[in-house]
Order: C-alpha cells, then sequence, then structure tokens
C-alpha cells in the first residue's frame, strides 16, 4: 500500500493556475510511487471554486466565505486530511515532476527529518527559492540567492533553519504534534516561524536541491500588503532566537 | 474569535420536500447550531431519515403550494433567541459558523436582522451579476422580528422597522451558497409552477403593470458582461414570467377587461446593455419601475 501524501493549496479565483498546479502535484506524486490526495482551500474566492475542475485530479473542498491568514487555512485543511505526509502547496508553484521523489527520498534518508523544502525559480530561471536565511539585526529571514540565475547557484547547500510554506513536505502526525502554523500571522512567515519550531524541537530542515520548480509568486493579489505587520509579529517573537547565517 | 456560545442560540429552520440529496449537503454545514428543525411536506424520499441522521428534529407538516406562507407558523416553535432560515438547496461555508458568531456578537444589540449575500449557482455557473448576485436575503433574524407574506419569493418583512435590519455588504462575509437549477428547463418549470401557486387580487387588475414589470425584470436581469448569453435567457425568462403571471391574473377575474395590446410589447432589443457606458446605465433607470414606499423591505436597508 502506497504512501499518502496530501497537497494542502490555498485558492483565491484562479481557477486555471489551480488546475495546472495540482495536476503537476499528481505527476510528481505519481513518479515518487507516492498516492496522491489534494485538500483545496477556497480563500473567499469572488466566485466559489467549482467541486472538479478540467484537468485536475480529485479534491476535498473547503470553503471559506471571509478570507483566512495563510496558517489558519492551512491548519484546517491539514485537519481534513489523514494522509502520512502533508505538503503545503502553493497554487502558483508547478512541481518539477521528480520533486516529490528527491523530497521523499530526503526523508527515506534523514530519519531526523522535520520538514522539507523544495529548489524553486521564476520564470526567468533565477532562484525564487533555495533555502530561508537569516541575517543580523532587523533583517531577520530572507530566502538565499533570490534572483540569482539558478545556474550559478550550487546545490550542495541543503540544511537550512528554514524553508518556505509555498512547498514544504512534513509527515502529518508531526505538523499537527507541533501545534501547526501559529494563526496570529496575518499572512506570512508563519511557515518560518514552524520551521524554527520544529527545528528546535523536532529535528533538521532540509531544502532539496535537486530538481528546480517553477514558482511564480505573490500572484494573490492583496498578499504583498499583508507582509509587514506579519514581519513585525515574527521579529517580536524570534528575534535574538535564531542563529544568524554567515 | 467571536465566542461559540452565540452559536447556541441560533436555532436553522428548513423547509423541505423531497430533499434528502439537498440536506444531505446542507446540514453538515449548520452542525454547529443549538438546534437545527426540518420541516417536512409530505417528502416521499429520505428527507427525514437524512435529517435525522444529522441530529434535526423532523416536523412533518401538509404540502402547502407556497413555502413562505407557512414560513411564519415554525418561527414561533423556535426557542432560541435567534433564527436561520435556510432552504433545502442552499449550504453555507466552513467558516459560517465563525461569521455567524460574529454577526451576532458584533451587531445582536443594535440589529435584528441580517440580509445574507447568495452564490446563485444555475448549472455549472455560478452568477456574477444580472440580478442574481449578491441577491441579499433575510435569513438570520431575531424571533419575533422577521414576518414573510404569503406568497413566493418575496423578500420578508422586518417588523422592527429598516433601521434594525444590517445588509451584509459582498463580498469578504457570511454567504448563502445555492443550487439554483440544473439547467434553464428546471428553471421555467419552477417559475411556471410559482405563477400558477401565487396569490393575485382580483380587485387590482392592472395590466400595464405586468407589461413594466416585464421590461423591469428584462433590464434588471439583462447583464451579459457578467454572465453571458446564460444572462440573456435568464432576462427573457423572467420578463416572460411576468407576462404570463399578466395573464393567469386576467383570467381569474370576473369581468375580464380587453387583452387588446397586452402583448404589444416594446422592443426588448432596446433596453440598454448594463455598465457599457453611463448614458446606458441612465437610460436603463427609465424602464424601471419607482419602487413602492413604506414597509421594510430588503432593499431598503442600510449598508454595513
Amino acid at each position: 500500500m502506497s504512501e499518502i501524501v496530501s497537497a494542502i493549496v490555498l485558492s483565491r479565483d484562479f481557477d486555471a493556475l489551480l488546475a495546472i498546479c495540482l495536476q503537476r502535484f499528481g505527476e510528481s506524486a505519481r513518479r515518487a510511487g507516492l498516492a496522491a490526495r489534494c485538500v483545496v482551500i477556497d480563500n473567499a474566492s469572488q466566485t466559489p471554486c467549482p467541486e472538479t475542475l478540467p484537468g485536475a485530479p480529485p479534491y476535498r473542498l473547503v470553503r471559506f466565505d471571509r478570507h483566512h491568514g495563510f496558517g489558519t487555512a492551512c491548519n484546517h485543511g491539514a485537519r481534513r486530511d489523514d494522509g502520512d505526509f502533508l505538503l503545503f502547496l502553493n497554487n502558483d508553484v508547478l512541481l518539477d515532476p521528480d520533486a516529490l521523489a528527491a523530497m521523499r527520498e530526503e526523508f527515506a534518508a534523514r530519519p531526523t527529518l522535520a520538514a522539507c523544502g523544495t529548489r524553486m525559480v521564476f520564470p526567468d530561471r533565477t532562484i525564487q527559492h533555495a533555502g530561508v536565511v537569516f541575517g543580523a539585526g532587523d533583517v531577520g529571514p530572507y530566502h538565499i540567492h533570490r534572483k540569482r540565475p539558478a545556474s550559478l547557484v550550487p546545490r550542495s547547500e541543503r540544511r537550512f533553519q528554514a524553508v518556505t510554506g509555498a512547498c514544504l513536505m512534513i509527515r502529518r502526525d508531526v505538523f499537527l504534534g507541533s501545534g501547526g502554523f501559529d494563526e496570529r500571522y496575518p499572512f506570512g512567515l508563519e511557515d518560518v516561524d514552524l520551521c524554527l519550531r520544529l527545528g528546535r524541537d523536532v529535528g533538521e530542515i532540509v531544502c532539496n536541491q535537486e530538481t528546480e520548480s517553477l514558482h511564480f509568486e505573490s500572484m494573490t493579489p492583496g498578499r504583498v500588503e499583508l507582509d509587514p505587520p506579519s514581519r513585525s509579529f515574527f521579529m517580536s517573537q524570534w528575534k535574538g532566537r535564531y542563529a544568524i547565517d554567515g | 474569535m467571536p465566542s461559540t456560545d452565540d452559536l447556541h442560540r441560533v436555532t436553522v429552520i428548513v423547509h423541505a420536500r423531497n430533499a434528502a440529496a439537498g440536506l444531505a449537503k446542507l446540514l453538515p454545514t449548520v452542525r454547529w447550531a443549538g438546534a437545527i428543525v426540518v420541516v417536512d411536506m409530505e417528502s416521499t424520499d429520505d428527507t427525514a431519515d437524512v435529517a435525522l441522521a444529522h441530529g434535526a428534529k423532523v416536523v412533518p407538516v401538509e404540502l402547502h403550494p407556497r413555502v413562505d406562507a407557512v414560513r411564519n407558523r415554525f418561527l414561533e416553535t423556535a426557542t432560541t433567541e435567534w433564527i436561520l432560515v435556510m432552504d433545502a438547496d442552499e449550504y453555507l461555508a466552513d467558516d459560517a459558523a465563525e461569521l455567524v458568531a460574529g454577526l451576532i456578537a458584533e451587531h445582536g444589540t443594535s440589529r435584528d436582522a441580517f440580509a445574507i449575500p447568495r452564490l446563485n449557482r444555475i448549472g455549472s455557473h455560478v452568477m456574477r451579476g444580472s440580478g442574481w448576485y449578491p441577491d441579499q436575503q433575510i435569513r438570520l433574524f431575531r424571533r419575533g422580528t422577521v414576518r414573510w407574506s404569503d406568497s413566493t419569493h418575496r423578500p420578508p418583512e422586518v417588523l422592527s422597522g429598516r433601521e434594525r435590519l444590517l445588509l451584509l455588504k459582498a463580498p469578504g462575509c457570511l454567504h448563502i451558497h445555492h443550487d439554483n437549477y440544473t439547467d434553464l428547463r428546471a428553471f421555467i418549470e419552477r417559475q411556471v409552477r410559482y405563477a400558477l401557486n401565487d396569490v393575485y387580487d382580483p380587485h387590482s387588475y392592472e395590466p400595464d403593470r405586468y407589461a413594466a414589470a416585464a421590461l423591469e425584470a428584462f433590464a434588471g436581469r439583462h447583464d451579459p458582461e457578467a454572465d453571458g448569453d446564460l444572462s440573456r435567457a435568464l432576462a427573457v425568462i423572467m420578463a416572460w414570467d411576468q407576462v404570463i403571471r399578466g395573464l393567469i391574473h386576467w383570467d381569474q377575474l370576473a369581468d375580464k377587461p380587453s387583452l387588446e395590446g397586452y402583448l404589444t410589447l416594446p422592443a426588448i432589443g432596446a433596453v440598454p446593455t448594463p455598465r457599457r457606458s453611463r448614458v446606458g446605465a441612465w437610460l436603463r433607470s427609465l424602464w424601471r419601475r419607482p419602487r413602492r414606499g413604506g414597509g421594510s423591505r430588503m432593499r431598503k436597508g442600510t449598508r454595513s
């Protein structure tokens, strides 16, 4: 019996993008030998997400009439499914066909692995995500190598204090045991918060670099405006409690 | 996060007839309520069993051609302070409990009733305009403050006055989700049934009012930019519905005036398409009847 990986995907209005995102997830799970399940959280789309989408694998639909924060919505989705692994996946991430196999392999190779991210690029093949590092003072967390040509960014660096929640794989029992995402964040950095707690209480955080998935980033309107209050809350919780990278 | 104590003060009342499938979708979305009452109108399917399986109290009643006429009777049976009225082909979102509790906590002292936007699905299309959205419905209210009339699909009256009604402003708020019709055939079938079952006053027949209402219906519903050809089709049906009602009314009169000229409707194509221009919007307004004063009709409520 195959292990189950459940994608938890927040969506707001971009049904066509969601369909392709789910399609690519299904394909990547199949190549990894994992049974794919999907929970779509319709986060107050103006036109509600339909119960099925052409070309997309079947999904369980959660509908919110009011827009909820990333953490609240993801926690709700995680409670709706009982797969072995959860994959928090943004609707604007198109997975590399071998991304999930590589991430699953990280868990097989490292018994103490708490969460795994994956290398992602923008459409121009500059780095969107290759791990999260922390700067001194008010700099705080940021994406390492962001906007650098992917061909120039080494694939050897894997261990980080945090990875992005745009594509984050974790065992479901570990996620629920950690208390899930902190719902006090408006929208953003709750993923880094989770990773810091996991790193402190559970085990390692790794960003797999073997594949490159595509991430358009911040496609959803209103997303960017919520960053400053989230960052401010994050710093109030964590400043001085993470290691400064380099 | 509003207190869930407020939700124990809500009774959900659903009128149902042969609605087992609809109830199976609706009832899990209102399980947070203090009580659920399903008023079963002589169903011959598993309506009662489905209701009981979801913890609802089932009240069997005789079938009535106009649901609104019997709604008032069952409002009085609720013992909670608040009532939420749902139809069996409607359901709520996964965050409805939190939103209902929030409305009661925030506005429960200053308001008696809430008009909730409704998302109407026809076939696979969720209506975005055409008079079908936001389609606010007075459904959540304090017991004893709202009364329906003996008709079909007319907004109920808020007895405590329109200033006690809060019209929820879409989007981003509680919505009713409504699987209206699977196709136009079902829509036409139901419109005819409503028209045949409605009550017509034998002392106030005004043929021009039906013709005007037909034009108003078309003008209000014709919104192809929002809903494409479906909007055109529905606008024609709604206009036609008024014409049919006029004939049903006429047919019931003891002393029938001549129908000459009744069907000579002005060219419907002359009604400008909405949003195309400000001039178009102004021209459209000319087709509309002025609304009658008095009462606390839904559209007159204050916005949040």
